[in-house]
């Protein structure tokens, strides 16, 4: 990899011991996909952030990193961890998780990282702009950023992000090059354009294929439609790019002569439908996956508001990052009503399977994760469908 | 024996080997506390040479690897075949000696090698011999020949012409001679050739180098060293149960590079 005097100074340990380490794996992981040498960032973006998923190995990695001196030189934000930091005995969470839990939210803090705890960092503090090279960790977040932003960035993992985060660089190759954005696919999609379908439509075409890069025609995704769907592609494949002809900035400029079209429609959203849905029995519904916009928060009131809680024993949890809650005071009062309003989390990176074995979800994202990280069976059903359970 | 491989974690580390022959996730695939596989023979990775194709699973690897640094079972060094990020992440925040694109099959389970991660390489301590082997082909047929079953190495099974390169000689030099002494076929400048490779028997590494020589007609005359011959089809010789390792696979690869 060709580096510049500044980073084979960084490299050599002129910059001391944790930049030479960020530095060290950023040429590591550079040459495990072949790139050429590194890229000015102007964000990173974190996982690595619940204590359910790192344990005491990552634990002992941060209060490392933190003791070297580390510290973030761009925007960083941070993932979910495993509990709201002030309302987790809401969520069945034991005080010794609860203790590990905010020593990791202190440690990324004690980097300088934003410790705003979100998925959809791009609705808040770390929104990207078209163009800009950025690493970020967070699947769906990503896949938002690089085909509703147009900013650019591979797939990256926690310590690689925190690595990058910490030099300023990330490792040239793969989405940061203009020849790999181009699609490898197209898809003609026929669906109800409501946001369960985008999901179930982002579920049919992940598993279908991969890691590819989609061409939608047919469909003009609002935000929360295209967070869900490229959320959804992102889980049950591994796409981290995709444009849709007439709404994402970068769909204009491709040749699409020879690519293969597969076509998506009712028969196909059913049969994702069905690989996601597991049981009918629930005693958990969590909305929020990837976190609920402004919006969604909004739309969820008006279809609650006046109602009342059904007298049983099913939870509800909302989903969202603080600045939103802290944007519908009004609303948020509603949900309260039904439910806990949570910040910080998700039912995906928290120990539910401590408390209960069925999860409710309108999230196909979920849908993929809530068997093998919590051990759940899924109802998955659309928000309205969800909502009659409990009001 | 220097093996080059690429460097991907910076450190030198001497151990004996412990081997995985399938992609391998950290999570759940080993013990963090002790050290011990949960996976095949169960063996103690810690401060030996690990040696797996490659990584596979989930991203917490990375972490799984700082926890067996912490609690002092880590591996002394990884060797891996191609590496890719999960194995490469943990190896390098947990500071693990780590090389890639060394063909892992040369290495048996108690070797004693050493890993510089540093500049790529892996010594293994162990006899290598150098041979030079030819594939003679005639009318799409390739001449095999039968070894004693009293033979040094390789007993019984089938093979090319084959035969150690002596001191001063070149390999070229040595298939030249070996095909005169063991069928009395004369033969020139060679029509194709690979860079050496490797086999690993036993306690002995074959270092081989492979030449092709396309004849238009041949008929050999055997000395003592084989006890008879035949000529196989391609398809005969990927498919002779005696055939020797790895035949087959290099000589696809030197009839694709001669066309």
């Amino acid at each position: 990899m060709l580096l510049t005097r500044d980073e084979q100074a960084a490299l050599d340990g002129e910059k001391g011991v944790s930049t030479q380490k960020a530095m060290e794996l950023l040429v590591a992981l550079g040459k495990v996909y072949g790139a050429e040498g590194l890229v000015d960032i102007t964000s990173a973006h974190l996982s690595g952030a619940s204590y359910k998923t790192i344990g005491d190995g990552g634990l002992k990695y941060l209060e490392d990193m933190v003791a070297g001196g580390a510290k973030v030189s761009v925007r960083s934000t941070l993932n979910p961890v495993g509990m709201d930091r002030e309302r987790w005995r809401e969520m069945h969470i034991d005080p010794h998780f609860a203790e590990k839990q905010l020593r990791v939210i202190e440690l990324y803090g004690a980097m300088g990282v934003m410790t705003s705890c979100s998925c959809t960092p791009y609705l808040n503090d770390n929104v990207p702009g078209f163009g800009d090279h950025i690493a970020w960790a967070e699947s769906s977040a990503l896949s938002f950023a690089n085909s509703y932003i147009g900013a650019r960035t591979n797939r990256e993992g926690g310590p690689g992000a925190l690595a990058a985060a910490i030099l300023g660089k990330t490792a040239n190759y793969g989405l940061h090059l203009d020849e790999n954005r181009k699609p490898t696919v197209i898809i003609d999609a026929d669906i109800d354009g409501s946001m369960f379908s985008y999901s179930l439509l982002g579920q049919a075409v992940g598993t279908r294929i991969g890691n590819g890069i989609p061409y939608y025609r047919g469909i003009s995704p609002a935000l929360e439609d295209a967070k869900s769907m490229a959320a959804a592609m992102a889980a049950a494949g591994s796409v981290a790019l995709f444009h849709v002809e007439g709404v994402t900035p970068e769909a204009g400029g491709f040749d699409l002569d020879g690519l293969e079209v597969i076509h998506i429609g009712e028969r196909e959203l059913k049969a994702a439908h069905e690989q996601l849905n597991s049981t009918d029995d629930v005693q958990l519904i969590a909305l929020g996956c990837p976190h609920l916009s402004e919006k969604e928060v909004k739309d969820i009131a008006a279809l609650l508001k006046g109602k009342t809680r059904i007298d049983n024993d099913v939870e509800i949890w909302f989903c969202t990052s603080a600045a939103v809650r802290d944007r519908c005071p009004e609303e948020v009062r509603i949900l309260e009503g039904f439910g806990p309003v949570l910040a910080d989390t998700c039912m995906v990176v928290s120990p539910i399977e401590g408390f209960c074995q069925c999860t409710g979800t309108n999230s196909a994202k979920a849908g993929n994760y809530l068997p093998t990280l919590c051990s759940q069976k899924v109802m998955c059903r659309d928000l309205s469908e969800l909502l009659k359970v409990i009001a | 024996m220097i093996i080059k491989g690429r460097a991907i974690s910076n450190g030198l580390a001497k151990g004996k080997v412990v081997k995985v022959d399938e992609p391998f996730s950290f999570l759940g695939g080993v013990d963090t506390k002790t050290g011990i596989l949960r996976i095949g023979s169960k063996a103690d990775i810690s401060d030996k040479v690990f040696v797996f194709p490659c990584g596979k699973g989930s991203t917490v690897g990375s972490f799984v690897m700082y926890d067996l640094m912490v609690h002092g079972k880590a591996p002394a060094a990884i060797i891996n075949r191609s590496a890719e990020t999960i194995v490469t992440t943990g190896a390098v925040i947990s500071s693990i000696p780590m090389v890639d694109m060394v063909n892992t099959d040369l290495f048996k389970e108690g070797d004693t090698v050493y890993v510089n991660g540093t500049d790529g390489t892996v010594s293994l301590e162990i006899a290598c011999i150098k041979t030079a082997s030819s594939a003679i082909i005639v009318d799409d047929r390739i001449l095999v020949l039968h070894r004693p079953e009293d033979a040094r190495s390789f007993s019984g099974r089938h093979s090319l012409v084959v035969g150690k390169v002596e001191r001063g000689e070149t390999p070229v030099e040595a298939a030249i001679r070996e095909i005169r002494e063991e069928t009395r076929i004369h033969v020139g400048k060679p029509d194709a050739q690979l860079e050496p490779f490797f086999v690993r028997e036993g306690d002995i590494l074959w270092e081989v180098t492979l030449f092709l020589y396309r004849l238009d007609s041949a008929e050999p005359v055997l000395n003592q060293e084989n006890t008879g011959f035949e000529w196989m089809t391609f398809e005969e010789v990927r498919d002779d149960p005696l055939m020797v390792d790895k035949t087959f696979e290099m000589l696809s690869r030197l009839l694709d590079r001669s066309g």
